[in-house]
């Protein structure tokens, strides 16, 4: 399977929504501590044994921590950055008009970036100055901030379906759901007793939501019995840094951990574990499932290494 | 914020529109879609709002806690996040919120209930120092006892150092009070006896039978008082047990507590030192406060610790010595100064010259649009900028690799579907995937002449399978994969049918295919 080395730590992952064989990396330095930060994209080549091409990368000057790919425009990724800045690139001016755009609002590092997948047209950004933003491409400000959170905010992902929906992880250790029309939000889930650091909605189940924390566990909540989690998948070692529903099946997910390796579930069944992936030597921090190949997988880790490889097969077979 | 919001979506919602209106069909489907999806707006979201009714208990529990001293001190945010984490909804935060008065009469509210049991057992006459002392040593009383139920609030140093205070100055107020107010009164109980004694024994002739009968009487009578003063004691000893074992309940807890507290600062002072380096504030705390903030919340949670008790994942060496050099307030060698700001902020985003995909789950008539247009265009650009049609290249370009992710894909679902077998998957029940064709046995390994074996497909039957084959929301049929595989097997690898997947690429394919020459 290809792998590419960045020559930062990785920190996330994301296939591109229109290309099947294009990914977009986010890496920061020393560890997203202290340093620069480069996104990389990437192309998948014909052949598993060569190794992945490197289309374009855009340095900044603080770390990336996660990335989006717009789903209105093939060439555009957005950026969330250590400084707390939103950066806007496009793939297909040459580098040196990148970024196009840079909006300085987040009083704290941006943790988390996301596309809404059916309007087309605005992007969350989640933050660790406790707020939640919403942007729309053509506007130079923010649209609205959402400010409830106790803590950094670790991840607001949007509904698949319902365009005005979406979830928030945080580490105040609550998920909370809002709706884009409401002042506030509409729930909170006191979801674990400690860290939520990400949050997945299910694409085809519209109640679905899975968060994963730093107690180890992935729990999927129904937010219309949200007092006890539908399932609660133990068997990552270290805290669960990513969760994200497969795009293809109902009832598989894939989470990665700071136990360093990226695991399959299958929560309707009572041995969830379906595969487990092993193949970094470092925490694994961002994993992706590619929304237009069923079954392939992707993911970065602090050893500075992107796999990506099919479910089922070995990721660092060559 | 509330009236902004109205208009960003009528705003955002022209845009989309607008964009459909560019590309051949996709208009109708997107905005049957977005239609559909209006209609269903209005009645899903309710399902993501908490419709439990208000529970009494729970915002009479948070009452509670909101009118405790301490916590009146500390900031809204904080109390709310506290109850949320309780799984209070949001209408019991804000009724409770609501009956909480203002901050004075409040705190003397529940004191004044603990004054009872306290002034009962001191009712023996309230000299002014002792008035002062009781309602105080009363309040206490009321605070400590209010303080039970708090217990994974947030305990500080002044917490623990105002217990013992509290404590102590109510052990010295009984003891004020017993020396000014019962020792006196004792005292002059006793001088009372003794002197009606004597007036009885003067005034008496009959001495010795009176006498006698008059120090029985006195004696029964400073028995009594005796008893009284027993018994007024025993109930001051009593309340001071009771007192103390809340003191001793409430040291135990703070001991635990400021074990807890004590690791927690040592980690975050090591971990601050790290981290206020003395340049920047861009660095990182939260995942070093993830690991600081689940020792927070051991301590925090006084109840018994979970089962899944999380621990520091062990970070690289370098990790650590990046984080002690910036602690040192250096800055890592490899850094540079990077300008990475816009170079033309009012840059345009290049067109879009690919319609959006869409998802898989979202299948139906969206789908058939998309995937129309998305051929025309293709067939439209030609051999313009491989860049952009870089996806799509492999299937129209005339030689027979497949890329590798797509062949090598149905024959991983295939192997999924028959055995579980292999180092990776650990399920030991079948994933129903509605493959009408269920293995007898299935080998590690398909062997494409088996299958071919197996199966013998229709070429003809199977494009038409494949182009009317548009619903994505299920998995490919294993027949259908076979039939695939043995094609590529056929073929000697050559595309004739792309060894695809399900949904929207296969259909693709198939179609652009067909209208290949």
């Amino acid at each position: 399977m290809p792998i590419f080395k960045t020559p930062f730590n990785g920190y996330s992952v994301k296939f591109s929504p229109f290309y099947e064989s294009r990914l977009a990396v986010a890496t920061a330095q020393n560890f997203g501590i202290l340093g620069n930060g480069r996104i990389h994209v990437l192309d998948l080549p014909p052949t598993p044994s060569t190794p992945i091409s490197e289309l374009s990368s855009y340095d900044t000057a603080d770390g990336v921590y996660d990335l989006t790919w717009s789903e209105s425009h093939e060439s555009l990724i957005v950026a969330a950055i250590a400084d707390g800045s939103i950066k806007l690139y496009d793939v297909a001016l040459p580098p040196s008009n990148n970024p196009i755009r840079s909006f300085h609002e987040h009083t704290r590092e941006a943790h988390s970036v996301d596309y809404n997948a059916t309007r087309r047209d605005s992007f969350i950004t989640a933050s660790w100055d406790d707020t939640i933003k919403l942007w729309t491409l053509d506007r130079p400000a923010s649209v609205r901030t959402f400010k409830e959170h106790a803590y950094c905010v670790y991840q607001a992902v949007w509904h698949p379906k319902l365009s005005d929906v979406f979830a928030s992880a945080s580490g105040d250790c609550t998920l909370r759901i809002w709706d884009v029309r409401e002042p506030g939000s509409t729930m909170v889930i006191p979801a674990h007793e400690f860290e939520i650091l990400s949050c997945d909605w299910n694409k085809y189940d519209d109640c679905l939501i899975a968060t994963g924390s730093v107690d180890k566990t992935i729990k999927v909540w129904d937010v219309r019995s949200y007092r006890v989690p539908l399932a609660v998948l133990n068997g990552h070692g270290y805290a669960v840094r990513k969760v994200k529903f497969s795009p293809h099946r109902r009832n598989y997910m894939v989470s990665c951990s700071y136990d360093m390796t990226v695991c399959l579930w299958d929560f309707m069944v009572e041995d969830a574990l379906v595969g487990r992936y092993d193949h970094h030597t470092e925490f694994a921090v961002g994993v992706d499932m590619s929304v237009l190949v069923e079954g392939l997988l992707a993911s970065t880790g602090w050893d500075e290494l992107v796999y990506v490889w099919l479910q089922g097969t070995d990721p660092r077979a060559p | 914020m509330a009236t902004q919001s109205p208009s960003p979506p009528n705003s955002t919602q022209d845009q989309p529109q607008n964009s459909a209106t560019e590309l051949a069909q996709a208009t109708d489907g997107d905005q049957q879609v977005a239609g559909e999806e209006a209609i269903k707006q209005i009645s899903t979201p309710s399902v993501f709002v908490n419709s439990e009714p208000v529970r009494e208990e729970q915002v009479q529990n948070a009452v509670k806690f909101l009118s405790h001293p301490k916590v009146r001190g500390s900031p809204i945010i904080y109390r709310r996040s506290f109850l949320e984490k309780k799984g209070l909804t949001k209408e019991e935060i804000d009724e409770a919120f609501r009956r909480v008065p203002d901050p004075p009469p409040s705190a003397q509210a529940p004191s004044t209930n603990q004054d009872g049991p306290v002034k009962s057992s001191s009712t023996i006459q309230p000299h002014a120092p002792g008035q002062t002392l009781q309602p105080t040593a009363a309040s206490h009383a009321g605070m400590i006892s209010s303080m039970g139920p708090l217990k994974p609030g947030r305990f500080h140093w002044y917490h623990a150092v105002l217990a013992v205070g509290v404590l102590a100055v109510s052990g010295a107020g009984t003891a004020v009070l017993i020396k000014n107010a019962l020792v006196p009164r004792l005292k002059s109980w006793i001088r009372k006896v003794v002197l009606e004694e004597d007036n009885a024994l003067v005034k008496k002739i009959d001495l010795k039978p009176s006498l006698a009968e008059e120090a029985a009487a006195a004696a029964k009578a400073a028995a009594a008082a005796a008893a009284d003063v027993a018994r007024a004691s025993q109930e001051m000893l009593n309340s001071k047990n009771t007192e103390k074992r809340y003191f001793e309940e409430l040291m135990n807890r703070l001991d635990v507590q400021v074990q807890e507290m004590k690791s927690m600062t040592h980690a975050i002072r090591r971990l601050e030192g790290d981290q206020h380096g003395a340049s920047d504030t861009s660095l990182k705390q939260p995942y070093t406060n993830g690991k600081a903030e689940f020792d927070s919340r051991s301590a925090r949670s006084s109840s018994p610790p979970a089962s899944v008790e999380p621990s520091v994942a062990p970070h690289p060496k370098s990790y650590m010595d990046i984080m002690a050099m910036v602690q040192r307030g250096e800055r890592p060698p490899n850094v540079r100064d990077i300008n990475d700001l816009p170079p033309n902020p009012n840059q345009q985003p290049s067109n879009p010259r690919l319609a959006p995909r869409a998802k898989p789950w979202e299948g139906g008539h969206a789908q058939n649009s998309s995937s129309q247009v998305f051929q025309s265009q293709v067939n439209g650009e030609g051999s313009n900028s491989m860049v952009q049609d870089n996806g799509v290249m492999y299937q129209l370009d005339g030689d027979s690799s497949v890329p590798w992710w797509q062949r090598k894909k149905a024959q991983i679902t295939e192997i999924e579907d028959e055995i579980k077998g292999g180092p990776y998957s650990v399920r030991t029940n079948a994933q129903p995937i509605q493959s009408s064709w269920v293995p007898p046995q299935p080998p590690p390994v398909v062997m494409p002449e088996a299958a071919e074996a197996i199966r013998r497909p229709k070429p003809s039957a199977q494009r038409e399978q494949f182009a009317d084959h548009q619903s994505v929301s299920h998995p490919p049929d294993a027949s259908d994969e076979l039939q695939r595989i043995t094609k590529i097997s056929e073929s000697g690898g050559a595309v004739e049918i792309n060894g695809g997947e399900s949904g929207l690429s296969s259909s693709e394919i198939q179609e652009e295919q067909s209208t290949q020459p």
